[in-house]
């Protein structure tokens, strides 16, 4: 579980190892957090004039940032702070990480049962070789002109 | 009128239930009486559709006559309502989309049911199948969701649409959507007829694949109106914020999608039986799982307008499906042995295999987030919130492979591709694409700058390496035919097209989705700026400076409205005029932006009045510059334009009697093609 856990950490941060300066942390922590006044909303993109929410949130956001190098820790603040439904990432620990994990869980699985038919295929078609090998050559022949026809 | 509404749903549902239940019988006796049985069926389940089609008629016209004795017109609708929007109720809540949702079933229905002497058996088990489905659906609309019941006092005005559904678009999003998910309940039913009925070869897929590209057709339209609605009106700056609603109609999308590549394999080499059945089997389900999610307000969505407890009706519909689809597999799959296997892991088949992988991956994925709420409040007791930064994160490497693949799979032939025809075939574009890939960091495109930079800069290498792709095989063909046909290349190319429209009309719906991919690569390059603006003042953004001229406000029986006049102006001249708009709707008392838009193929500049400041009483204006959005849209009519030039049949096919052709392969195909016993009446 660490391990998987280590490696969809490494896959997914490849982009925080690109980070430049505060404010694109400002805005790439800000993407993942919600507005809590109830207006559904991200926090960056909450556009109704007088929410008692957003600008105290913004406030901490900015601080936050300023204060920590790690965005996760940021997160964490105001999943503490304003409640675990505010941050719109599952965390990468614990129960969360399943999130991340079950897409590509899913995607290796398929890769395996594509792979397991594939080898079950070839078996077939070596198992058939023989046979084909007495086939009439003209007929060889005109096959190889109608895949040559209808490549087009 | 609303006891005529009431009446006519009471008398479909009817009608429907007599369709299925001797549909069945019908299934089962294969004699004379069977066959008359059948008939009857069908004529009833045509006749559900007129009945469907009146009480839908009465909600419209009670809509259109403010007849607030209805409780959901009262609820939805309010005299200074504009006529279109009238009309749009219908659709606008739940009890009246559910409504709408059993009249296109029965328009489908009604369509197959006419269409059945192609092929009359099954034709009529497809038939049992929808009815079965419009059971269903016309059970919840008259016992669960009514919507024709009555107000006890009546008021003199309604509550009003809601505002953010007052938009053009609005009224042709919703039908659209709903034609496309209405229209899998089609290929589903052939689907199942097809296994129940053990029928013979690959006929019900030709008969079905018209179905479902229309239906495939109708469900990229809804969400592409969707998308578009959602930047127009909802005034944050994007199109597409992965709302679970958003995602549930994404999920029979992509799986539609996967299922209408793999279905190739299937007519071409007989493969993949058992992967197409469960891909229209999972397509419906989808469909009904994502009616279920927008409708039971088990996830939370902006599409607020439907939460009720009516999911626990989908939950066991859902179920259902899946026991009577697990039920027939298991009972007659040896049907659906493949009668080819695949030869080379460099071949056609192999990409379809690979390409179906990542498009069901997306799906999961997408699934997963969607329901991941859901499990969280299950295991840990609160619903964890997914949003846009999860579905980026996951979907963007899988939406790239997917690019790669578009470009790799057209230039493989069927059954084994030689390395050395394959070297051919991709070393123009594979050239192209890096050149374009190098060209573009010096014009800012550098994939070191951020993950962002580097997905787009690889979207545009990839889309390259398509275009290139698709360019190269009309180009290859065209010649060809050039020179046998004696014309030239736009001629070769013209007849190529017409010759196999179905193949290169494909080629154009793949060059769509790659322009709408490059105009969501654009989104890496997105800049926002805010601003309070008091007359005169300027807000630069980009190289556009907005500056303030008039704050206006407006007042009609609808609504009340206030508005701001920018002048833009680009390296200093003067370009255009905008004006964003806040209205404030006086029924419903709800809110809504107007963004103001000035659209280029480069970027759209996009201005949202976002209110007044009430210390200072001057408006907030927020700016935003989104490059290549057009790009989205014109690859999304490109679809529109390639779907429906893949539904045009061949040149050859038109000048040959395809009815006798199909007439011909029925008989052929032995007793499955026909229930008409010997001895039975015409």
């Amino acid at each position: 579980m660490k391990f998987a856990a280590t490696i969809v950490a490494l896959f997914l941060s490849v982009g925080s190892l690109m980070a430049a300066d505060n404010s694109s942390r400002f805005e790439s922590v800000g993407s993942k957090i919600m507005c809590s006044c109830g207006c559904g909303q991200m926090l960056l993109k909450c556009n109704h004039v007088g929410c008692p929410n957003s600008a105290t949130m913004i406030r901490q956001l900015h601080e936050q940032v300023a204060a920590t190098d790690d965005d996760q820790a940021v997160l964490n603040f105001f999943r503490k702070e304003w409640g675990v439904t505010t941050v719109v990432e599952p965390d990468r620990h614990g129960f969360e990480l399943i999130a991340w994990i079950l897409p590509f869980a899913g995607l290796g699985l398929g890769v395996f049962l594509l792979v397991i038919v594939v080898h079950k295929w070839h078996v077939y078609e070596a198992e058939l070789k023989p046979a084909e090998t007495k086939l009439d050559p003209r007929l060889e022949s005109l096959r190889a002109r109608a895949r040559k026809e209808t490549e087009i | 009128m609303p006891l005529l509404g009431d009446f006519c749903l009471l008398f479909a549902l009817a009608l429907a239930a007599y369709c299925f239940v001797v549909g069945i019988i019908g299934f089962i006796r294969k004699d004379e009486i069977g066959f008359r049985l059948t008939e009857t069926a069908r004529r009833a389940g045509m006749a559900s559709f007129f009945a469907v089609t009146i009480a839908a008629l009465v909600l419209v016209w009670a809509g259109l006559n403010n007849d607030f004795s209805i409780a959901y017109i009262q609820q939805h609708s309010n005299r200074a309502l504009p006529t279109p929007y009238k009309i749009a109720v219908l659709w606008s809540g739940q009890e009246g989309s559910l409504l709408f949702w059993s009249w296109l079933l029965a328009t489908y229905a009604f369509v197959l049911r006419i269409r059945h002497k192609v092929d009359t058996r099954l034709f009529a088990n497809a038939s049992t199948v929808l009815a079965g489905v419009q059971v269903f659906f016309l059970l919840i609309t008259f016992f669960v969701a009514n919507p024709f019941g009555m107000m006890s006092t009546v008021a003199a005005d309604g509550n009003g649409l809601n505002p953010l559904l007052q938009y053009p678009e609005m009224v042709i999003h919703p039908p659209m959507l709903y034609l496309g998910y209405v229209g899998f309940s089609v290929p589903f039913a052939f689907a199942l007829a097809a296994l129940m009925m053990r029928y013979p070869g690959e006929k019900w897929i030709h008969i079905t694949r018209r179905w479902t590209m229309v239906t495939w057709l109708f469900l990229t339209c809804g969400i592409s109106l969707g998308a578009h609605w959602a930047y127009a009106v909802l005034g944050w700056g994007g199109y597409w914020g992965w709302d679970p609603v958003e995602n549930a109609s994404l999920l029979p999308w992509l799986s539609g999608t996967a299922f209408l590549h793999s279905v190739m394999m299937q007519e071409k080499r007989g493969m993949m039986k058992v992967w197409n059945m469960w891909l229209i089997f999972i397509t419906f389900m989808l469909s009904i799982l994502g009616t279920l999610l927008t409708r039971s307000g088990v996830v939370q969505s902006v599409h607020a307008f439907a939460q009720s407890s009516i999911g626990s009706w989908f939950y066991v519909f859902l179920m259902i499906i899946l026991m009577v689809c697990v039920a027939a597999f298991v009972k007659n799959r040896r049907h659906l042995e493949s009668e080819n296997k695949l030869e080379s892991l460099v071949s056609r088949e192999s990409s379809f295999l690979f390409n179906n992988l990542v498009l069901l991956a997306a799906c999961f994925a997408v699934l997963c987030g969607t329901l991941f709420p859901i499990l969280s409040e299950w295991v840990r007791g609160f619903k964890i919130t997914v949003g846009a930064p999860f579905f980026n994160k996951v979907m963007l490497p899988i939406g790239l492979s997917l690019i790669f693949l578009t470009a790799v799979g057209p230039l493989l032939a069927w059954r084994k591709t030689s390395l050395g025809s394959l070297k051919k075939n991709f070393a123009i574009p594979a050239g192209l694409s890096v050149l374009v890939g190098a060209g573009l960091i010096p014009l800012g495109v550098k994939p070191w700058n951020g993950i962002a930079y580097f997905y787009a800069w690889l979207t545009f290498v990839f889309s390259t390496l398509v275009i290139a792709t698709i360019l190269s095989e009309f180009i290859r063909g065209g010649r060809v035919l050039q020179g046998k046909l004696n014309t030239n290349i736009f001629g070769g190319m013209y007849h190529l097209t017409r010759r196999n429209m179905r193949r290169y009309g494909g080629y154009i719906v793949h060059f769509g989705v790659i322009l709408a991919c490059i105009g969501i690569a654009g989104q890496a390059f997105n800049q926002e700026k805010e601003q309070e603006m008091a007359q005169g003042d300027k807000l630069q953004i980009g190289s556009y400076t907005l500056v303030g001229q008039e704050y206006t406000e407006d007042d009609n029986a609808n609504y009340g409205s206030n508005a701001a006049v920018l002048d833009v102006y680009k390296n200093g001249k003067y370009i255009t005029r905008l004006t964003p708009e806040h209205r404030q709707f006086k029924a419903s008392n709800q809110g809504t932006t107007i963004v103001a838009d000035y659209s280029t193929l480069k970027e759209d500049l996009y201005v949202i009045y976002e209110g007044l400041n009430p210390d200072t009483q001057h408006p907030i204006i927020k700016a935003f510059i989104n490059p290549l959005v057009n790009w989205l849209w014109i690859g999304v009519l490109t679809v529109v334009l390639g779907t429906g030039l893949a539904l045009v049949p061949n040149a050859a096919q038109l000048k040959s009697p395809v009815t006798v052709t199909a007439a011909a392969g029925a008989l052929e195909s032995g007793g499955g093609a026909s229930m008409r016993p010997a001895g039975a009446r015409k």
